[in-house]
């Protein structure tokens, strides 16, 4: 059932969560292109995508492409699902026409 | 915590835009590759018809050949990183049709002099880049629009040492638009 997703319903990790969900399944985005497509700051993604991993809903890779540091961040399946169900339900408002309790986070 | 509709059309709003930037950003990707390998390739071209003319028509003919199958490794590669396929059998299809229409009019309509089929071919080339750029994104205008006046310029103005300025204005325009559209 289409559900109201509080970790999701924030501007910034909605945005992530879009470009994330965007991509072929285990695609990742790097940090940078991330930062790019969203047009966040470096600390305000990173505390968002902090809080994205903690529900589950991404999964952080960190490694080295010669010398320089990479993070690569991928929508895991529970992410993209609730994703899913975030968007079926702002569809849903929309429909009905009508505001809208929200069911909170799903865990 | 409850929203409304004028909320979430203004949520599913900034979620398409993002899409259309994230497919936006892959096609960038994937076609400043085969920009630079075209790249490459058409200074190379434009060099051997400078420094060698009368072998112009083998190395052009290597050149495509060259250049096809590269796009193709370029698709695969992609297509085993990312999963999806973007040079496929339609697309090879449509590349040969172009390049076959380009041939009816260059050489059984007209009859083109080497000078015009290197002014031909970019412009021919960069009028799809132009009119693509119209749908997928501003960059491909500004390198087809920038392409196409530097190689008229080129035409018009540029006497015996056309095939060297064509060598940097098309094939150091591609490496330079597509080095440009990965940081895009």
């Amino acid at each position: 059932m289409a559900e109201l997703d509080d970790i999701i319903h924030q501007p910034l990790r909605l945005r992530i969560m879009a470009a994330l969900n965007a991509l072929p399944p285990a695609t990742g985005l790097e940090f940078a292109k991330l930062k790019k497509l969203t047009g966040a700051t470096d600390g305000n993604l990173g505390a968002h995508i902090e809080t994205l991993a903690k529900a589950g809903y991404v999964a952080i890779d960190k490694a080295f492409v010669g010398k320089k540091p990479q993070t690569t961040v991928t929508a895991t399946a529970a992410g993209r699902g609730a994703f899913a169900r975030h968007v079926a339900y702002l569809k849903e408002i929309i429909e009905t026409g009508s505001d809208n309790a929200g069911s909170g986070t799903p865990s | 915590m409850s929203i409304d509709s004028q909320e979430a059309a203004s949520a599913l709003s900034d979620i398409d835009e993002i899409v259309r930037r994230v497919r936006r950003s892959r096609i960038y990707n994937l076609a400043s590759l085969n920009m630079i390998l075209w790249g490459a390739l058409a200074f190379a071209g434009y060099a051997g018809s400078y420094l060698w003319p009368r072998s112009a028509g083998y190395s052009w003919t290597a050149i495509y050949i060259v250049g096809t199958a590269g796009s193709f490794l370029i698709s695969r590669f992609d297509q085993a990183r990312k999963g999806v396929r973007t040079f496929d059998l339609r697309m090879l299809a449509a590349f040969v049709l172009f390049v076959a229409f380009g041939i009816f009019c260059t050489i059984v309509l007209g009859h083109f002099t080497p000078r015009q089929l290197g002014t031909f071919w970019p412009i021919y080339f960069m009028l799809v880049y132009t009119v693509a750029g119209l749908w997928i994104g501003y960059a491909f205008v500004a390198i087809g629009l920038g392409i196409t006046t530097l190689t008229l310029i080129g035409y018009f103005f540029v006497g015996d040492a056309f095939d060297l300025w064509m060598a940097f204005v098309d094939g150091g325009g591609l490496i330079l638009g597509g080095l440009w559209m990965r940081r895009s």
